[in-house]
């Protein structure tokens, strides 16, 4: 996946996680399509789109084919810390920080805990 | 000062048939405040006196005895203990001119407070007394005080005898704005109460008619007062100012603010409700009342007493946080009102109705009602309480579209609002309460905005080292770097830093420890400092390219692994004399496969590859790297944890771990490495050791914010939200107790 994102380096973390049991798991929790607008400064500006398939268990680049459960806007720096549980995706969902369309209760299901956490070297 | 001690002494007993908490107290501190206060009271036949008490002590529970005659009067009607009585002829005694025909002048006999009010709220309890009290004849002239407590008293009186309140020709009062707020907001409070039968309009006319008599500008507003409610005023301006904004909050916050702002400005108190119906995307209202709706409706299934209770109990406390706010919007407002009802227990749910327990107050309120748009309440009391508040307020917003950018707008049409509200009011129970939640991501803001790159660099110094003013702190650093005892080698070397700007030397390690601590934002800082200091050195400019890449700063990362190859003195021939504009990947990539080519033992090269091939998400080929470079180093611990993370970050979790063990073994306190096992134990699933790991990290360096916020994901994954409150107070001993390694 080419891509100047910050976040297209966790993503392809996730697309390699979803590979592993706890990955196969996640297919059985949660189940569902998000897609996710990730603009690197501003909510829909040069937006990347990724494909984060937990019914699959892909990840992918570009819009979906079909219909996603929901989808999801924001910026790196937010996607980022809402994976790592830095901010509280419902607080972000208020400040306006992250917009969501779709299904709130599949919106409900998207959490820190079902992205992979990056390590340092 | 004995008169102080005796009235304070005094005022320890409670005074019978007062409800206020310390009357006698309150008079002291008018009379002897300060000694400047006592000096304006002495100058009292001047008009240039000010009233005094007019500092932003506005607690409701004791309004107008901040001006001095009045607060006789009140006063007066609750003084029974001889005590008192003495303190009065003291007082009396002293040569206060103008006080003490004042005094006489206002004195009147003491009147019992008819029982009846004293279940009434504190605040509204001085009020009654002064209602109760038999009228006095207004003077217009004379000190001001005087002037204005019979201003005052007559505006009562006219309330009490139905006579329309006439305006009068005052001199000059000399009241300041502080005074004349308080007291337009007093006398506006007290308008709603003693007229509380009559309109809206005439109520506002006596409350401007009595302004206009004061020479109180009512629509003048000089801003929001500061209230009680400091909390959620300084919240709401923090956003308004100088604080950067994030990119993705827009609309909501401006929105809610500006319209915030004109209501202030609103002389009409319905419109506050009315635009608070309106309102969208402000929760504060909505998760704090969704919370009350929760215990409300969570008491509704267990019985009928305890909801009751339960729900009193919460309608009160929501009456109380809302009447400490003193912007009259709050206080005037009807919900206040119909919240504190419900607080006293005249209205209760009963069988998901509304019912007043005393027809009385329920008949004047739903007649305040009629026909406003304000028909929030029969619409709650109608609405099923199960629903909560949230699903109530979208489905109201759903039905009349009166919303323009809205959170419903967002949602498809097939929207299940059942489902949603419910799920939304589980989580919001749930998750932190809406003030704290907002806190921690004003201190996330700020953290992010720290985290740009155009303001990294600023280092951050702890506050309290106790390695300040050792003699050597630098060689104390080192020392305890090598022990291992990473937090306090960061004290001792900072104390060192501070005597040393310019010590490359103190700053690059201060650097590395900040790394190995997994704290990679004080580690770049640091190591900026560093390069400043000296600009050729080789592991500074490493570590900022190891540091940089953690943080996937692509284009800062490779721009300092270049530089590292330029001031090489064995590859630097390698790279090309000018500097390229742009650092492309795959250059510096081909320059450093040269450099391992010209020379395969050297360690170094190898690691710098390693760290680039991360950056573009090579793994295989950083694995390759850095068992190369390990080959060549084998006891170089942050290799290993570099080979581990690498390792992690391609999802060979297994073997990461056995990597991280052996950087561990190499070095016990490597708090970098403690993380990165708990984030390998955790991606695989295996939540409960990951906890464990977290907490050793932690107890290593409790300022590991990422760990934190890992260890909680952890917890919730393992269903310990019994810990959650040991993680969100950062309890590391109850952790440690808990999970031991």
């Amino acid at each position: 996946m080419e891509s100047t994102l910050k976040s297209a380096a966790l993503l392809e973390q996730m697309k390699k996680h979803l590979e592993t049991d706890a990955g196969k798991e996640l297919k059985e929790k949660v189940g569902l399509v998000y897609q996710l607008n990730i603009s690197p400064k501003k909510i829909g500006f040069n937006e990347e789109i990724f494909v984060v398939d937990l019914k699959e268990g892909k990840v992918s680049k570009g819009p979906y084919n079909g219909k996603p459960d929901a989808t999801f806007s924001f910026t790196d720096d937010n996607f980022l810390s809402i994976a790592a549980g830095k901010m509280n995706p419902q607080i972000a969902f208020i400040r306006g920080a992250m917009k969501i369309k779709g299904s709130i209760s599949a919106a409900q299901k998207f959490t820190p805990d079902i992205f992979p956490k990056p390590s340092k070297l | 000062m004995a008169m102080r001690d005796l009235i304070n002494g005094g005022a320890t007993c409670a005074v019978p048939g007062s409800s206020s908490s310390n009357p006698i107290g309150a008079l002291a501190n008018v009379m002897f405040g300060t000694s400047n206060k006592a000096e304006e009271l002495k100058g009292l036949p001047s008009t240039g006196v000010s009233v005094p008490e007019s500092s932003p002590d506005f607690r409701p529970d004791i309004p107008l005895s901040a001006i001095p005659g009045s607060a006789f009067d009140t006063q007066q009607n609750r003084l029974r203990d001889a005590r008192s009585n003495d303190f009065l002829r003291g007082f009396h005694s002293t040569d206060h001119v103008g006080f003490a025909d004042a005094w006489d002048d206002v004195q009147r006999p003491p009147v019992l407070p008819p029982p009846h009010f004293a279940g009434s709220e504190p605040q509204f309890g001085e009020f009654e007394r002064i209602y109760d009290a038999p009228p006095v004849q207004p003077t217009w002239d004379g000190p001001p005080q005087r002037v204005l407590s019979s201003v005052l008293h007559s505006f009562v009186d006219s309330g009490r005898s139905g006579v329309p309140f006439h305006p009068v020709a005052l001199p000059m009062l000399g009241l300041s704005e502080g005074d004349k707020q308080c007291i337009r907001d007093r006398s506006c409070i007290l308008a709603r109460h003693i007229y509380g039968d009559k309109s809206e309009d005439y109520i506002s006319a006596q409350v401007n008619t009595l302004l206009q008599s004061l020479d109180i500008d009512s629509s003048r507003m000089r801003g929001p007062m500061p209230g009680q409610f400091r909390e959620m005023e300084e919240y709401w301006n923090e956003s308004q100012g100088p604080l950067i904004r994030p990119p993705g909050m827009v609309n909501h916050a401006d929105k809610w603010i500006t319209e915030f702002n004109q209501q202030r400005n609103n002389d009409n108190p319905d419109a506050w409700a009315q635009s608070f119906e309106q309102q969208h995307g402000a929760n504060g209202w909505a998760s704090e009342f969704e919370q009350e709706q929760n215990q409300m409706a969570l008491g509704q299934f267990r019985g009928a007493a305890a909801p009751n209770m339960a729900m009193m109990e919460q309608s009160r406390m929501l009456a109380h946080t809302l009447s400490q706010n003193s912007n009259p919007k709050f206080q005037n407002s009807q919900f206040l009102q119909f919240v504190s009802k419900m607080s006293r227990g005249e209205l209760i749910i009963d069988d998901n109705q509304i019912k007043p327990a005393n027809t009385d107050w329920a008949d004047e309120y739903q007649a305040q009602h009629n026909g406003g748009p304000v028909s929030w309440a029969d619409q709650f009391g109608q609405e099923q309480a199960t629903r909560g508040w949230a699903s109530e307020f979208a489905q109201e917003h759903q039905l009349e579209g009166s919303v323009d950018e809205k959170w419903v707008n967002e949602f498809s049409s097939k929207l299940n609002v059942n489902d949603w509200a419910e799920e939304f009011s589980n989580q919001v129970a749930d998750t932190d309460n809406w003030a704290d939640a907002y806190d921690q991501y004003l201190g996330d803001e700020m953290l992010a905005s720290r985290q740009k790159p155009k303001s990294r660099g600023v280092y951050e110094f702890s506050a309290l080292n106790p390695y300040v003013g050792h003699p050597n702190p630098l060689k104390e650093g080192q020392e305890l770097f090598r022990k291992g005892l990473l937090s306090e080698a960061v004290l001792a070397l900072e104390a060192e830093v501070m005597k040393n700007q310019d010590n490359a030397e103190a700053w690059r390690l201060l650097g590395i420890t900040h790394a190995e601590n997994d704290d990679d934002q004080q580690a770049i800082a640091a190591m900026m400092r560093a390069q400043e200091a000296d600009p050729t050195n080789l592991e500074v400019l490493l570590a900022l390219g190891v540091s940089h890449t953690n943080e996937l700063e692509q284009t800062e990362a490779l721009s300092y692994l270049y530089q590292w190859l330029k001031n090489h003195p064995k590859y630097g021939t390698l790279a090309p004399p000018q500097q390229p504009d742009t650092l492309f990947y795959n250059d510096v990539a081909r320059l450093y496969t040269e450099a391992a080519q010209l020379s395969p033992e050297d360690a170094d090269v190898h690691i710098v590859l390693g760290v680039l091939y991360n950056l573009s998400r090579e793994y295989d080929k950083a694995i390759g790297a850095f068992k190369t470079a390990l080959k060549l180093k084998p006891q170089d611990y942050s290799l290993w944890n570099k080979l581990g993370a690498t390792q992690a970050n391609s999802i060979q979790s297994a073997d990461a771990i056995m990597a991280y063990q052996q950087a561990l073994d190499l070095k016990p306190n490597y708090v970098r490495a403690w993380a990165n096992m708990g984030i390998s134990y955790a991606n695989q699933g295996l939540y409960d050791e990951s906890i464990r790991y977290y907490v050793r990290a932690l107890a290593m360096n409790p300022k590991a914010d990422n760990a934190w916020q890992y260890l909680r994901i952890s917890l919730k994954c393992a269903s310990r939200n019994d810990m959650f409150e040991a993680c969100d107070s950062r309890n590391l001993d109850a952790l440690q107790k808990e999970f031991p390694l």
